[in-house]
């Protein structure tokens, strides 16, 4: 056995240890303004597509033009009104509160 | 080039006066195109000719055209049937594309269809002098004028959104280094993010239109009758260019008759009141009953474009 491999496997350990410890901070850091952009997406569809929800909407043909490219914003208006009645447990993972 | 559209109640003359319009601007050595959005056109009896949905030329300056509402809704209709088409390309497979032709009876179409053709024809037809406009009954011409103005209000509004988000998707990215979702690759530029590009692309389009409307170019006229009726609805008119910020030029007192001449005056006053100075007023004479419902008439209605 290499003398050295001890060391080197200690190295690589600390490596990956610092790495997920990055991307964990990393990810809590984004945490809120992930559960914002979720938000803006689910109120830019909802503005974009009132009529689906009964509230005032843009002249259809802008709606219609824009439909297309929405797709990602649209599954997230479909999981954020699946949760939409309970929305103190959604605020609450947003804001880390367990 | 310059435009001006014709305005009114159903049956005050408003076609007529348009087709008079062109006419004389053209006799006076204008190129002129009479352009009709009304649904229900009559510039081919007016000129007892046909007119196609393309422009023909009726004399040497003046091209007569009536406007294929229907064509502008569908052309419109099927680009919008490619696109879904194009992005839900599997559904091709099941023959289930067909389904989205069911767009066709969207509400709000002939509007759109109208407002396509006014810009088409504002960004196109830069060659002529004049473009007289023959617009369908107050109602529906109201909702035309006023379709960039609300665009433009609405697109702003999602422009903004938008803007948030891809402003946050660039904080996500920049500390995670992450760009995509479940697959998708999520933009984070405005130049990479097709919906913000859509956007600013229709933006720009009303922009445009709502520029020309309101510039020193254009000229909205309205016509009305010494009546009530007529000046009821005059009134709701000049309201729906007053909230839009569109400038009324003239105002024509159509069909006047001498015996009319206190109803003639008591309308003009309650129109206008206020703004009577700095708009064109005109009474134009009740023609013989020989030259009703054609484009020849003695009065120049072109005074009030100059």
């Amino acid at each position: 056995m290499n003398p050295l491999d001890p060391l080197k496997r200690t190295f690589q350990f600390l490596k990956s240890f610092s790495s997920t410890m990055d991307t964990a901070h990393r990810n809590r850091a984004v945490g809120l303004t992930e559960c914002e952009v979720r938000e803006l997406e689910n109120m830019f569809v909802l503005l974009l597509m009132g009529s689906f929800t009964g509230v005032p909407a843009p002249p259809s043909f802008i709606s219609a033009e824009l439909l297309p490219y929405l797709e990602h914003e649209i599954k997230v208006v479909n999981r954020r009104s699946e949760s939409a009645s309970d929305a103190l447990s959604e605020l609450s993972g947003c804001f880390d509160i367990t | 080039m310059k435009t001006i559209f014709f305005t009114g109640k159903g049956g005050v003359g408003k076609s007529t006066l348009s087709a008079t319009c062109a006419w004389q601007l053209a006799e006076k050595g204008y190129k002129t195109l009479l352009l009709s959005i009304d649904p229900a056109h009559n510039v081919a009896d007016i000129f007892d000719t046909s007119v196609g949905h393309k422009k023909s030329k009726f004399s040497t300056n003046l091209y007569l055209q009536e406007a294929n509402l229907d064509k502008a809704a569908s052309v419109y209709i099927e680009q919008n049937i490619d696109i879904l088409t194009e992005v839900y390309s599997y559904t091709k497979a099941f023959n289930f594309d067909t389904y989205f032709k069911v767009l066709r009876y969207s509400p709000g179409v002939e509007e759109y269809a109208s407002l396509t053709i006014l810009e088409q024809t504002l960004r196109n037809e830069t060659d002529y002098d004049f473009i007289v406009f023959d617009t369908p009954p107050t109602g529906l011409t109201l909702r035309i004028l006023a379709l960039p103005n609300i665009s433009i209000t609405w697109v702003d509004r999602l422009r903004r959104i938008r803007k948030q988000i891809l402003e946050k998707r660039h904080t996500i990215h920049n500390i995670t280094g992450k760009y995509s979702e479940e697959g998708f690759r999520l933009a984070y530029d405005e130049k990479d993010d097709a919906v913000m590009q859509k956007l600013n692309e229709i933006w720009q389009r009303y922009v445009n239109v709502y520029k020309a409307l309101k510039g020193e170019d254009n000229s909205i006229a309205v016509v009305f009758n010494p009546d009530y009726l007529s000046l009821r609805e005059s009134q709701r008119i000049l309201e729906g260019l007053d909230d839009l910020y569109l400038p009324l030029r003239a105002a024509f007192n159509n069909k006047y008759e001498d015996r009319l001449q206190d109803t003639a005056d008591e309308v003009e006053r309650e129109l206008l009141g206020a703004n009577g100075k700095k708009v064109h007023i005109a009474r134009v004479p009740l023609v013989p009953a020989e030259r009703r419902n054609t484009y020849k008439n003695d009065f120049d209605v072109t005074e009030a474009f100059r």
